[in-house]
């Protein structure tokens, strides 16, 4: 079957990328080690593997005798590399096809690529693009294209261009990439594009920029300000005294061009220690410098450009755009000049790093040829059937065991593999699935361990995949690895409950728990919480914060928890006074042997407190204590209530003995007195802690299912409130979203105080949706406004704004109306119905 | 929209300068407290200063000082290593840009 070809891949000097045209469009894969588009063309054979890549790139300068670049340069020459770590001859067609079957590890869709159309410079004559061809068989692919480079970034052009094109006529190709710079002149008729005359460079690109950068503008600085001599000769000698900042500037120069981009100065900034004395370094580049610099580089690439057009007795005008090519056309300086220089429109519509690719991809989708796919079914059927036939059992070539541990505590854990059968001349890669690590090509031997760096606290996920001896992948041997790092190990020590920190919940006058480690979080642990205080604290003051750490559910009310550390600090200890809104930060560290320490520090006042606790030792704030028992026993108060309305005498019972139990302890609370050194207070805490855990059982599933109801029946009213309102619904909505999103949790947790809690919400918000709805303004107006003078706090105020929400409402002006009616509320006696009016809470928001 | 990667980078030049100021300890909190921001957000962020380097790590682009050898170290950061938690996956953001030295 004749299938399109669609993969395209730009096979350069310094850098390759492979794309893929889907039908509609091209997409340029990614590496899937760093997600970058392009890999670089450099192949290491390091002592114990081989890389292909930016990795490979690392060692390039270091190691010559076993690293390779620049190949492409060579490609059709007799030229042979000596490899001093594998002893051994290879050839630029070799490298070039490991560079091609590491693009082909890019392909992530699961296809294997079995056809492609490589790009090669317009320069190449028939010797080198034979040896593209063989690299490209050698990389496995059955069938291969090649393209002209400046075809291929026509092509793109063409074909992304938003722009209507006159097709028909001359273009030149400006390509000026990190390492090479090429000019082409490309002729278009009705349907061909030909490539008429070329002129290059092999050794000018924008590295070139960025040397100098650092030759003209930061060695003179350094110079000057250090007073050394020959300072730039000196930067220059391979593993010379200053190698190491000629790497730092190097990536400073770099950076500073891209940046010269968008802004028109920037500041290189570093500090260096120069025999044995620490400069700091502040050097200012403008872009008019740098245009004075780069001139130079910049008018060569020109001179070639108007050199193919000379050649050709080519005017501007003959001339419909020059397509820029090439990460260094980006440079700002690069376009001013070329625009500037010869008076030619410039087209940069594509994206010059993968124009050349996507071009090839675009030439490959109408290209065809026959897959061998089906072809090799047929073929394995045939061996199967000769197998059976025989009844022969065949022992497995290969057979490939690891031994790892699923979890770990450790920044790295061990791989052991054990083969079996047919490993000589066959290699191993291991890839963790975040890119951060590769192993390369590595032989396989009988036994052999790899070493894999774990991130910590997470799942690492690595791919172990098995290569045939010319490096294709055999799949059918790949597999996952999983290891947890930082989590369950058998030996380690899971919390045994939540640990939570109590803060206030100010809107409802009351406190809730917010988990700062949770169940079965693995020991030790250290988290550093960052709150506001909910209320100022005048210096001297008897008031102050409490920082209450509990362990228990982190589900439920914090009284039905038990209190693990608590420190408090008030007015008499601070050195200024605390406002409400300043930041406190909370250092919690548990150790292995449950020790905890807390650590409090109070920006505004600089302050900071530390406490050791041990889990054994009970922490308790009096206050605290108090103000949990007037909370739990108002709620069984209520549910008391609920239980007589609903007329379900038993449990009523059983609430009316949980409020007396509790009431027992109550008198013995109000008279201890704070700094009491008897055991008094745990004993009432526990009690606490125990009426606060069998109220949240009170009315058994039954009434956890009913209060599920109500949720379920108030969530869908206040769905149609929310619906039906006039103002503010996408507010509201954002509120119901987010109830709606700890459903499941709340609904799992089984919890009565925490359901409760959740339906309360949903009332709120319901409330809250008819005061955003005019008719309801309306009707609440109209019953409002015949309302007697007692009934509002200052009459002759709420006759005003009475008389103003009337004229309103005849204007139909409902946003006026909504606001006057809102502020006449605020008028009205209306019985307070709090329970705890003088709450204070932990001081913690 | 703003791009955190851009902060944290910045956040992180800003960490290296104060440290060869020696006033790192006045600022240690405040810069805790940031990274703790981004973190709570689910990016996990690296300073591979003093590591061990190998040509495995591909989380790191590195410029190599000195002769090389087995024993290498990560001796300067100048950019640090990004990962982001995204639905229970890990993803390398950003490489850190780093020198390393022979030991």
């Amino acid at each position: 079957m004749m299938k399109p070809v669609n993969f395209g891949i730009d096979l350069g000097t310094t850098n390759s990328l492979i794309a893929k045209f889907d039908g509609t469009k091209v997409h340029v894969f990614k590496n899937p080690v760093g997600q970058k588009e392009t890999l670089a063309s450099v192949v290491a054979y390091r002592p114990d593997r081989i890389l292909v890549g930016d990795k490979a790139r690392e060692y390039l300068t270091k190691d010559p005798v076993n690293v390779f670049g620049n190949f492409k340069r060579k490609m059709g020459t007799d030229e042979k590399y000596y490899v001093v770590n594998i002893d051994d001859n290879v050839t630029p067609v070799q490298l070039s096809a490991l560079v091609l079957k590491e693009l082909k590890n890019f392909v992530h869709t699961g296809e294997v690529p079995e056809a492609c159309v490589i790009t090669i410079p317009a320069s190449f004559d028939t010797m080198q693009s034979n040896a593209t061809l063989k690299a490209g068989e050698e990389a496995g692919f059955k069938t291969i294209f090649l393209l002209q480079e400046p075809i291929a970034a026509s092509l793109a052009f063409f074909n992304e261009s938003a722009e209507e094109i006159k097709k028909n006529g001359h273009w030149l190709i400006y390509d000026f990439g990190g390492g090479t710079f090429d000019a082409a002149l490309v002729r278009s008729t009705e349907q061909e594009l030909k490539v008429v005359d070329h002129e290059g460079n092999n050794f000018l690109g924008g590295a070139d920029f960025d040397f100098a950068i650092i030759e003209k503008i930061i060695v003179p600085e350094i110079a000057k300000k250090t007073g050394i001599e020959n300072f730039e000769q000196e930067l220059r000698v391979k593993y010379g005294k200053y190698e190491k900042l000629f790497y730092e500037i190097m990536y400073y120069a770099e950076e500073a061009k891209k940046e010269l981009s968008y802004s028109p100065s920037v500041m290189i900034e570093f500090t260096a220690e120069l025999n044995g004395k620490k400069y700091d370094f502040s050097i200012p580049v403008t872009r008019e410098k740098t245009d004075e610099i780069f001139l130079p580089i910049i008018n060569e690439t020109i001179n070639l450009l108007k050199k193919v057009m000379e050649n050709n007795r080519l005017t501007a005008k003959d001339i419909n755009q020059i397509v820029l090519v090439g990460g260094s056309t980006f440079v700002p300086q690069v376009r001013e000049q070329l625009a500037m220089q010869t008076g030619i429109q410039l087209n940069y519509s594509s994206d010059p790093t993968t124009s050349i690719a996507a071009g090839a991809a675009y030439y490959a989708a109408n290209k065809y040829y026959e897959s061998v796919e089906e072809e090799e079914t047929t073929k394995a059927e045939e061996v199967a059937e000769e197998i059976l036939s025989n009844i022969e059992f065949k022992e497995p070539e290969l057979k490939i065991e690891t031994s790892y541990n699923k979890s770990s505590r450790d920044k790295e854990e061990v791989l052991l593999l054990f083969c079996e059968g047919n490993y000589e001349n066959k290699f191993f890669r291991i890839i963790r699935s975040d890119g951060g690590f590769d192993t390369g090509l590595i032989q396989l031997k009988a036994k052999k361990t790899e070493f894999l760096p774990l991130i910590p606290s997470v799942t690492n996920l690595f791919t172990l995949s098995i290569y045939d001896g010319d490096h294709h992948e055999i799949r059918s041997f790949s597999r996952q690895l999983s290891i947890t790092q930082g989590k369950y190990t058998v030996d380690g020590q899971p919390l045994p409950h939540d640990i939570s920190i109590e803060v206030d919940d100010v809107e409802n006058k009351t406190t809730r728990l917010e988990v700062i480690f949770e169940r079965n979080s693995l020991l030790p642990k250290k988290r550093t919480l960052y709150r506001s205080i909910s209320k100022t604290i005048k210096k001297g003051s008897k008031e102050g914060v409490v920082i209450n750490i509990m362990e228990g559910d982190k589900n439920s009310r914090p009284s039905s928890n038990l209190t693990i550390g608590c420190i408090k600090i008030t007015g008499k200890d601070l050195s200024t006074d605390l406002v409400k809104g300043s930041d406190i930060e909370i250092q919690l560290h548990i150790t292995d042997s449950r020790v905890l320490n807390t650590s409090v520090f109070l920006v505004m006042t600089q302050q900071e407190f530390k406490n050791v606790f041990s889990v054994s030792e009970k922490q308790i704030s009096l206050d605290r204590l108090r103000e949990q028992y007037n909370q739990l026993e108002g709620e069984l108060m209520e549910t008391v209530r609920q239980f007589q309305h609903n007329d379900n005498d038993i449990w009523e019972i059983k609430a009316n003995a949980l409020l007396e139990d509790l009431r027992s302890v109550h008198d013995k609370l109000f008279k201890l007195k704070d700094g009491d050194k008897s055991d008094e207070k745990y004993i009432i805490a526990q009690k606490i802690m125990s009426v606060s855990q069998e109220a949240d059982k009170l009315g058994g599933n039954e009434r956890i299912s009913m209060l599920i109801e109500e949720y379920f029946e108030t969530k869908q009213s206040v769905l149609s409130a929310i619906n039906a309102s006039d103002f503010e619904k996408d507010e509201m909505k954002k509120k119901f979203q987010k109830i709606e999103q700890s459903e499941e949790s709340f609904i799992r947790s089984k919890n009565v105080s925490f359901i409760e809690n959740k339906v309360k919400q949903l009332n709120d918000l319901h409330w809250e949706a008819y005061f955003n709805t005019t008719s309801f303004l309306i009707s609440r107006f109209i019953l409002w406004r015949g309302l007697p003078k007692e009934a509002f706090k200052d009459y002759n105020a709420a006759k005003s704004l009475i008389k103003m929400a009337d004229a309103s409402l005849e204007k139909e002006r409902f946003t006026e109306f909504r606001q006057q009616v809102f502020s006449l509320t605020h008028l009205m006696v209306i019985a307070d119905f709090t329970v705890n009016k003088d709450f204070k809470g932990t001081g913690i928001g | 929209m703003i791009n955190p990667v851009l902060i944290i980078n910045q956040l992180f030049e800003m960490q290296a300068k104060v440290k060869e100021t020696g006033a790192a300890q006045n600022f240690e909190r405040n810069f805790n407290r940031l990274f703790n921001i981004f973190e709570e957000d689910g990016y996990i962020i690296q300073d591979p200063t003093g590591e061990a380097y190998a040509e495995t790590r591909t989380d790191c682009e590195a410029s190599l000082s000195g002769r090389i050898g087995s024993k290498m170290k990560i001796t300067r950061t100048i950019k640090p290593i990004i990962y982001q938690k995204r639905d229970g996956n890990v993803q390398l953001l950003q490489k850190a840009v780093v020198i390393a030295e022979n030991n």
